[in-house]
C-alpha cells in the first residue's frame, strides 16, 4: 500500500495494480463460479474491509443475511480484529476466518472471494473498491464515496471498467419507507403537488461531536505507530479522528450531509446548478474542517425551480436531530430514518384533493389532530394559516437500517436485483456535496457546470 | 381458656410472626435483587409482521406492520440507563474511571445477591452486601438531585436493616453462617 495517500495517484495506481488484479482473476475464480460449476453450496464469499465502529455497524447486519461466508477480515487493528473475533464467536459462517493488515496481501492470498464490504475511513475508500473491483469483486462500499471527487471518479471508472457490482453505503435508498415515499406518494400519487422547497438537516449534540479517545489511551486499542504511518494517519489522534481532517474526509458536510443531500437529489431526480454556503469554526476552533455548515441549493426540476436548505450542526441536536422535508404546494413531506420523527402533512384550502381515498387504500394513515394553539394576541388573524393535517406512513420495517441497503447488494451479486445505489448513480449524487465547503471557505456561490458534476 | 393455654398461644405465636416475617422480607429483597438484575439485560425487539397492503396488495417496498415486544439478551445488558449515565459523567466528583467497571458490575451483583437471599447463602453478608450497594445507588442519586429515587433506596435500606433484625429468626438457609 502506498505510505502516503496524499500523494496517492489514481493513474499510477491503476497501471500498476491492473496486473496484479488481471492475475488474481485467472486464478482466483470467484466462488459463485466455482459454485455454479460444481453444484455445491452457493455462499457468497465475503471479506471485510475496515472492522470499525461503522464495520460493526454493517456486520451487525450482515449477520442477519443467509447465505454470506466471511472468509476474510482486513484492519490494520488488531483491536478491531479481536473484536470481530469475539463477535463472530459461535458463527458457522465465519469459522476459520483468515485476517489481514494489508488490502494486497488479502487480496493475493485469499482464493475465492466473491465480494467485499469496505468500512475504512473515507480517504481510504476509493483505493480499497478500486482494487478490489480490480481483483474481481464485488464491492459494497460505506459512503462518502471518497474524500476527494477524482477518487470518486476513480470507483466509477473501475466499477465499469470491470463490470463488477458496487454498490455504495447510501443505505436509505433501500429503506422501505424512503422507497415507499418516494415511489408511492411523491411519484406515483404526486401528493405534494408542486415541491417548490426542501430542507434538510443534521444536528448533532456536542457530547456526540467530541473526540474519540483521550489524552490516556487503553493499551489495546493503540496501532504501533509504524502502522499508522503506513497507513496514511499522522498518530492515534488522527486514526481515531480522521473525520475532523481535511486530508482524510469530507467534514460533517460530507460525513452527515451526504445522506440528506443525497435523498434531496434522488427525490427531485436532479442535481443542483448551484450552491451557496457558508460555515465556521465557531466552537471546535482547532478542527480543520467546519464545525457547521449551512447551504443554499439552487434545482431546475422538470416540476419548476425549488430552493433547498441544508444545515449540519455538531453543537447541538435540537429539532428533531436529523431528517429531510420536502415542501410541495399541497403537501409537506418530513421523512427520516426515525420513523417517530416523520410525519406528512397535508394542507389546507380549496386546492388540496381530499386524502380519504388515499387512507383508505393504504396508502396513509391519519393521524390524530393536534390540539390547537392558543390564539396569540396581536397575531393579525388574516396572516395565519390552518394547521395542516397530519398523516403517517402506513407501516416500517423491523430491520436495522443498513441491512435492507446490503441485502439489495447480496441480491444482485446473486443476480436477483439490481443495485439501489450504484458508483454512478452515487456519483451524480454525492459530486455536489464536494462542492460545499470550496463554497463555504470562499465565501462565493459555485455554479455547478458539468465540469463539477461529470464523472 | 386456662392461664397454660394463654401463655403457650402468646409464646409460640410471636416466633411464628417472627419467622413468616424474616421469611417475607428475604423474598421481598430477593425478588427485588433479581428482577432488576433481569431487567438489566432486557431490550426492545420490533418483529416485522404482514407486508402493508395497498389497493388490497402487498406493497413490493418491503413496509410491514412492524410488532414490537420485550425480549432479554445478553447483547441488551445496560448496568446504568444511558440518560443517568451522562448525567453521572458531568458530575465532577464522580469518579469517572469506576463508571464503566460500574456499569459491568451492578445487574450482575444485582443477581449474585439476589440469589443467595432468596436460598440463604451467607444471608446477612449478603443483605449487608446488597445494603452497600443500595448506598452507592443512593449516592448517584444524590449527586444528580433525583431526591425520589433517594427516598425510594431509603425505603430499601429500611427493609435490609429490618431483615438484618429478623436474621435469626431465618429459615430454610443453604448456608447459615455469616
Amino acid at each position: 500500500m502506498n505510505p502516503n495517500p496524499s500523494l496517492y495517484s489514481r493513474r499510477g495506481f491503476l497501471s500498476t495494480s491492473l496486473g496484479t488484479a488481471g492475475a488474481g482473476l485467472v486464478l482466483a475464480a470467484p466462488n459463485i463460479l466455482r459454485a455454479a460449476e460444481t453444484g455445491g453450496s452457493d455462499a457468497i464469499h465475503v471479506a471485510l474491509v475496515g472492522f470499525g465502529k461503522q464495520g460493526e455497524v454493517l456486520f451487525n447486519c450482515l449477520k442477519n443475511i443467509p447465505g454470506l461466508r466471511f472468509q476474510a477480515v482486513c484492519d490494520i487493528s488488531k483491536n478491531s480484529i479481536n473484536k470481530f473475533r469475539s463477535q463472530s464467536r459461535g458463527m458457522a459462517n465465519a469459522e476459520g476466518a483468515k485476517f489481514y493488515e494489508d488490502i494486497d496481501d488479502m487480496l493475493s492470498k485469499e482464493q475465492g472471494l466473491d465480494a467485499a464490504v469496505i468500512a475504512t475511513p473515507d480517504f481510504w475508500h476509493s483505493p480499497h473498491t478500486v482494487r478490489c473491483l480490480e481483483a474481481g469483486l464485488h464491492v459494497y462500499c460505506e459512503k462518502m464515496m471518497s474524500n476527494t471527487i477524482d477518487g470518486a471518479r476513480a470507483m466509477v471508472h473501475a466499477m465499469e471498467k470491470t463490470g463488477k457490482l458496487c454498490q455504495i453505503g447510501h443505505q436509505r435508498r433501500s429503506n422501505p419507507r424512503y422507497l415507499f415515499t418516494y415511489n408511492r406518494l411523491i411519484n406515483g400519487e404526486k401528493i405534494c403537488g408542486q415541491i417548490v422547497n426542501v430542507n434538510g438537516q443534521w444536528n448533532r449534540s456536542l457530547g456526540a461531536s467530541q473526540d474519540i479517545g483521550g489524552a490516556k489511551l487503553a493499551k489495546s486499542i493503540i496501532v504501533p505507530d509504524d502502522v499508522l504511518k503506513r497507513y496514511g494517519f499522522k498518530d492515534m489522534h488522527q486514526y481515531l479522528n480522521w473525520r475532523v481532517y481535511r486530508d482524510l474526509s469530507g467534514g460533517p458536510i460530507s460525513d452527515l450531509g451526504a445522506h440528506q443531500i443525497d435523498i434531496f437529489n434522488w427525490f427531485l431526480g436532479t442535481t443542483p446548478k448551484r450552491v451557496y454556503a457558508t460555515g465556521g469554526n465557531s466552537y471546535f476552533k482547532n478542527r480543520e474542517h467546519f464545525d457547521n455548515v449551512m447551504c443554499l441549493f439552487d434545482y431546475d426540476t422538470p416540476q419548476g425551480e425549488v430552493r433547498a436548505f441544508y444545515q449540519v450542526l455538531t453543537t447541538t441536536s435540537y429539532g428533531l436531530g436529523f431528517y429531510e422535508s420536502f415542501m410541495g404546494t399541497e403537501a409537506s413531506i418530513r421523512i427520516s430514518e426515525i420513523a417517530s420523527t416523520s410525519a406528512i402533512y397535508r394542507e389546507s384550502g380549496d386546492h388540496v384533493p381530499e386524502w380519504d381515498s388515499l387512507v383508505e387504500r393504504g396508502f396513509l394513515v391519519k393521524k390524530p389532530a393536534p390540539p390547537k394553539p392558543e390564539s396569540s394576541e396581536g397575531a393579525v388573524a388574516a396572516y395565519e394559516s390552518a394547521a395542516p393535517d397530519v398523516y403517517e406512513l402506513p407501516g416500517s420495517f423491523a430491520k436495522p437500517a443498513h441491512q435492507p441497503h446490503l441485502e439489495n447488494f447480496f441480491a444482485a451479486v446473486r443476480g436477483e436485483a439490481t443495485l439501489n445505489c450504484d458508483a454512478r448513480h452515487a456519483f451524480e449524487s454525492e459530486a455536489p456535496i464536494f462542492w460545499v465547503n470550496p463554497s463555504a471557505l470562499s465565501h462565493q456561490p459555485i455554479e455547478l457546470t458539468s465540469e463539477h458534476l461529470s464523472v | 381458656m386456662s392461664d397454660t393455654a394463654n401463655d403457650a398461644a402468646s409464646g409460640t405465636t410471636p416466633k411464628l410472626a417472627f419467622v413468616y416475617s424474616a421469611l417475607l422480607l428475604r423474598l421481598w429483597l430477593a425478588v427485588r435483587a433479581i428482577q432488576t438484575g433481569v431487567e438489566k439485560f432486557s431490550g426492545t425487539a420490533k418483529v416485522d409482521g404482514q407486508a402493508v397492503q395497498v389497493d388490497g396488495v402487498a406493497n413490493t417496498e418491503g413496509l410491514t406492520t412492524v410488532a414490537t415486544s420485550k425480549a432479554y439478551a445478553l447483547a441488551n445488558y445496560h448496568g446504568v440507563p444511558e440518560a443517568l449515565m451522562k448525567k453521572f459523567q458531568e458530575e465532577p466528583l464522580m469518579l469517572k474511571f469506576a463508571l464503566p467497571l460500574y456499569d459491568k458490575l451492578l445487574g450482575p451483583a444485582l443477581l449474585i445477591l439476589g440469589l443467595t437471599i432468596l436460598l440463604g447463602v451467607a444471608y446477612r453478608t449478603s443483605l449487608f452486601l446488597l445494603g452497600l450497594l443500595y448506598i452507592s445507588l443512593t449516592w448517584g442519586l444524590i449527586l444528580i438531585n433525583q431526591s425520589d429515587g433517594v427516598a425510594w433506596l431509603g425505603t430499601h435500606m429500611l427493609l435490609i436493616v429490618g431483615a438484618l433484625v429478623l436474621a435469626e429468626h431465618n429459615r430454610l438457609a443453604i448456608m447459615k453462617k455469616w
